[in-house]
């Protein structure tokens, strides 16, 4: 008698219960809930994602376009982002949308985290503290978040900010060192404290790397240019 | 009315600084008796700690002592054996955080209670319990089963120095076996925090009891209450002897000692006077109860406990809330908008003359087709002109139509040429347009990373009612006919049969949908049983017609047509809408049905008339019917009370033929959780409806994609009645109105309109 695997058994019964649904309207709850178990069952055993392989100048050299790199604190999960929009509008400073190959956005106006998409619970919009074409957050004072969360609904986030600027702290990113201050953003509203750091080199007008809160549920996130 | 939406991690009490002295107790004179429980020592131990700084920074070390502002829970009280915040047997003062919907079972000494709890109001929950007790060898049953409510009001809210006040009534409706009415106090304090970051807690609490919660060690006494009845059909509320009859003290203390553990300590004031004098369930040797309690997730607590000197019992806790999704909601990332000035500089890009070639419409027509579709939206059709593109579309994806809205937006913006500047939207069901949404493409470039983008943009935008289509646009063309066909596994649940309270049925579902033309739909389910036992249920003996009692007879047959019906969905005017269907529309009844609603785009009313021609379909569910038919039909009027609560009130001729009203409260919140209940009083009496009285009962609905945190349109949801009679029932017509109306009107839009932006 040949013995038929636990996970082929519970895979074929699934295929049987789970059905199917054609035609232009959404699945069924139980449908949904069976597809979804059955992927849950089909995903166990399969391979872990893929270890953070280190980055080389060299590599990034053969790199076309710009990119990011953001890795999320509180899981770190980290992803590549490349710029897929870069433009203006009757606010201060330049606005660069990044986008990753599984649909997550961030936009970023001069280098300042004002909104996420794809993530959860996302930053929907936020004002930065940016003058003219500066890079960074220019001045302290008050900042608002509106994020979307608890019902799903907007929760609008009122902070006071201060800006300090550290002094010189150039930032080495995969085999660069680059001339940069470390200006620190204090925030506080909300019951809390935001800090966000930004490492900027004002000679090229960039801001290379920096650590910056997207809300409750995404917490920090790490950013830092890899290619321009 | 919200749960205030940042606050510190640590921050959880509304006192900081906490002084414990007599005063704070002299509020109540009941309050004394806590001295015979509470070791002063414990007081006083807790007090200097509850003194200290707020915010203990978790430890001087590298890491900045400072917390981001947070979505974290209140934390939520643990329950008792009755599924509300308190001891073991014994309630406390303490409300659960807004909205917090909860299910428990606790069981000891024979008897098990399964409990659901709603905080309905920061200031008022509701309970719905099932009871099981083991060899109440009274009334003829070897174990008894029973239904119950609760209703807890908070009188005052927890202060600096005085404790929280709450009144419950226990059981409140009929003479129920657990009545008994409560007025309790409970006071809070900071402790050191032992093996974890956070302070404990310490909650003292106090009460004085009627009815079963008067039955021991009574203290006085106001006048006299009827005992428990278990031959009386129950259901009514008798509030004639709420808090009437001898009253007894009881108390109790909790410490939480750390983020998992906690023990409580208990004087009960029940004594059970059914189980251990009337019958034999149990032995009272004691009235301390103690019992230590750990919590295994954020939303699942266990305990463990010795009651009454003899017996050994246990609990189980479920919280769920509404506002603390089980994984966030995360939606693929829309395309950004592109202003035209990006792409349209030469004069000649903002000529409108394309709009003159029909070729040309009919091509932006299919663009738009395909970009929609990659949001699982789907083109009705398109109205378009220099300037303006009217766009009319089915969302099949997304829960919110705000976000739907804003998805053909964002499609439109790509695609349409630079002169369109005017889009509109109108977002369609079953054939019926049912709001339209105007938004200027200037403002959608101009507001897209505007600090705050959904209220500028929603002061800008406009909502209104959606005009018919006109002769001009151009038609979806491979929509219709449409048909669609799914196989899917499905269970049909029947409660509180004595002899099996929770009977099931599973098995699955053939469905195929044909829609020759927009609101035409012709529909039909055929469904095999694989495996069940509802039809080992309890035969009716109601005296009025078996409209809804027969479930056991239905359910005879494994291989069922479950529904066969024709419908179509209209509309006469702006505002009102009309919907007419004939056929099988459900397992019990076919026939003919027709409806009629008015509900302005904005205005938070909507009225409603329904007539339905039915006849009972035979037990067997294939074409034929049985003997009984009857006219049932509504008038309705729909309220939003605003805050997501919406209120029905129905009144008319109901299955069994009987007249009546129907009056429903449901609470709804913009992710699409919803809970609700009703009551339908009918002229049919108390003795022929039965037991319960009148029909009665809740409902709930919890989105799937609070779940899996990925966008879903469907809900788990149940109704829930004690007692299903034939009094006060209503036939299924699958398509009403209202529900599929209301989702994308005014005020369902507004709530959520900063999704517009997703």
């Amino acid at each position: 008698m040949r013995f038929v695997p636990v996970k082929s058994a519970a895979l074929l019964c699934l295929a049987l219960l789970s059905g199917c649904s054609q035609g232009p309207e959404g699945p069924s709850l139980q449908l949904e809930m069976f597809q979804l178990v059955s992927q849950r069952i089909a995903s166990i055993g399969s391979t872990t994602p893929p270890e953070r392989q280190p980055l080389t100048r060299a590599g990034l050299d053969t790199v076309e376009g710009a990119y990011i790199e953001v890795t999320l604190e509180n899981t770190d999960i980290f992803a590549y982002l490349s710029q897929q929009l870069v433009r203006r509008d009757t606010n201060a400073g330049q606005i660069v949308v990044w986008r990753s190959e599984d649909n997550i956005t961030l936009a970023l106006r001069s280098g300042v985290l004002i909104a996420t998409r794809g993530l959860g619970d996302d930053l929907l919009s936020a004002s930065a503290q940016v003058v003219g074409t500066r890079p960074g957050p220019a001045r302290g004072g008050g900042r608002t978040f509106q994020i979307r969360g608890l019902d799903n609904k907007q929760q609008t986030l009122r902070m006071a900010c201060a800006l300090q600027d550290l002094g010189a702290d150039p930032v080495e990113i995969v085999g660069i060192l680059y001339p940069t201050r470390h200006l620190k953003e204090r925030c506080e509203g909300g019951g809390g404290v935001v800090q966000n750091d930004y490492w900027i080199d004002y000679r090229s007008g960039r801001v290379w790397q920096s650590r910056q809160w997207g809300g409750p549920t995404i917490g920090y996130l790490r950013i830092r240019q890899l290619t321009i | 009315m919200y749960p205030s939406l940042y606050r510190p991690c640590f921050q959880t009490f509304h006192q900081r600084k906490v002084k414990p002295s007599g005063r704070a107790f002299l509020a109540l004179a009941v309050a004394s008796v806590t001295t015979g429980l509470v070791a002063a020592g414990v007081i006083c131990s807790c007090a200097p700690v509850a003194a200290q700084e707020q915010m203990t920074p978790a430890a001087a070390s590298s890491l900045p002592a400072i917390n981001t502002p947070s979505f974290t829970p209140l934390p939520a009280p643990s329950l008792n054996f009755f599924g509300t915040p308190g001891l073991l047997d014994m309630p406390s003062a303490e409300m659960m955080p807004d909205g917090q919907f909860t299910s428990s079972y606790a069981w000891f000494g024979g008897q098990g209670r399964f409990n659901l709890s709603f905080q309905a109001l920061p200031w008022l929950s509701a309970s719905f319990r099932y009871t099981s007790i083991n060899d109440l060898n009274l009334y003829r049953f070897s174990t008894y089963y029973d239904r119950g409510f609760d209703l807890r009001l908070r009188l005052l809210r927890e202060g600096r120095n005085r404790p929280a006040l709450t009144l419950g009534l226990q059981d409140f409706a009929g003479t129920g076996i657990y009545a008994g009415e409560y007025i309790v106090a409970t006071k809070r304090f900071d402790t050191a925090p032992l093996g974890s970051a956070q302070p404990g807690r310490l909650k003292i609490s106090a009460g004085l009891g009627w009815g079963r919660l008067g039955s021991h060690g009574a203290i006085g006494s106001s006048g006299s209450r009827v005992p428990y009845d278990p031959a009386s059909t129950g259901g009514g509320l008798s509030y004639g002897q709420w808090f009437s009859g001898d009253f007894a003290p009881f108390a109790g203390v909790e410490w939480q000692i750390n983020d998992h553990w906690g023990v409580k300590a208990e004087y009960s004031s029940d004594a059970y006077v059914i189980e251990t004098q009337d019958s034999n369930v149990f032995a009272r040797n004691s009235s301390i109860n103690l019992g230590a309690e750990y919590q295994l997730s954020p939303r699942t607590r266990l305990g463990a406990y010795y009651l009454y000197g003899s017996e050994i019992g246990i609990s189980a806790q479920i919280q769920l809330n509404p506002y603390h999704p089980v994984t966030p909601l995360a939606i693929p990332a829309p395309l950004p908008v592109v202003p035209r000035s990006d792409w349209a500089n030469l004069p000649a890009d903002w000529n409108g003359d394309w709009a003159n070639s029909r070729k040309t419409r009919l091509g932006l027509r299919d663009q738009l087709e395909l970009l929609l579709a990659e949001d699982g939206l789907l083109l009705e059709s398109l109205e378009i002109d220099s300037n303006r593109a009217l766009v009319r579309f089915r969302n099949t994806r997304y829960r919110s139509d705000a976000l739907a809205v804003g998805r053909a937006a964002r499609a439109m913006s790509r695609m349409m040429p630079a002169s369109v500047e005017t889009f509109r939207m109108v977002p369609v069901r079953s054939g019926m347009g049912l709001s339209a949404i105007e938004i200027r493409r200037s403002d959608l470039e101009a507001l897209e990373f505007d600090a705050n983008a959904a209220e500028t943009l929603l002061a800008v935008s406009g909502i209104g009612g959606a005009a018919p289509v006109s002769n001009e646009a151009l038609m979806a063309v491979d929509l219709y006919p449409a048909f669609s066909a799914s196989v899917s596994p499905y269970s049909s649940p029947a409660f509180f049969d004595p002899a099996r309270p929770f009977r099931l049925d599973v098995g699955v579902d053939f469905n195929a949908r044909y829609a020759p033309a927009p609101g035409w739909i012709l529909a039909s389910t055929l469904r095999q049983r694989l495996a069940g036992n509802v039809k080992g249920g309890r035969a009716s003996h109601s005296q009025l017609p078996h409209v809804r009692t027969d479930q056991a007879l239905y359910a005879q047959y494994g291989t069922t047509l479950e529904n066969l019906y024709i419908a179509r969905s209209w509309k006469l005017s702006s505002n009102l809408y009309a919907r007419s269907s004939l056929g099988y529309f459900e397992s019990m009844y076919g026939g003919a049905s027709g409806e009629l609603l008015w509900k302005p785009v904005s205005s938070p009313l909507a009225l409603g008339v329904e007539a339905n021609y039915v006849r009972q379909r035979a037990y067997d569910q294939r074409l034929g019917f049985l003997d009984y038919k009857t006219f049932t039909g509504h008038a309705s009027a729909y309220y939003e009370l605003g805050n997501g609560y919406l209120m029905k009130v129905e009144a008319g001729r109901y299955l069994a033929g009987d007249y009546g009203g129907t009056f429903s409260l449901d609470r709804t919140f913009a992710n699409g959780w919803s809970v609700g209940g009703f009551f339908t009083l009918t002229n049919v009496s108390a003795e022929e409806f039965g037991e319960g009285s009148f029909d009665k009962g809740f409902r709930f609905q919890i989105p799937l994609d609070w779940f899996l945190g990925r966008s879903s349109r469907n809900s788990f949801g149940t109704t829930i009645r004690p007692v299903q009679r034939d009094g006060g029932q209503k036939v299924y017509v699958p398509g009403r109105l209202y529900g599929q109306i209301r989702e994308a009107h005014h005020a369902s839009l507004i709530s959520q309109r900063a999704r517009v932006w997703e």
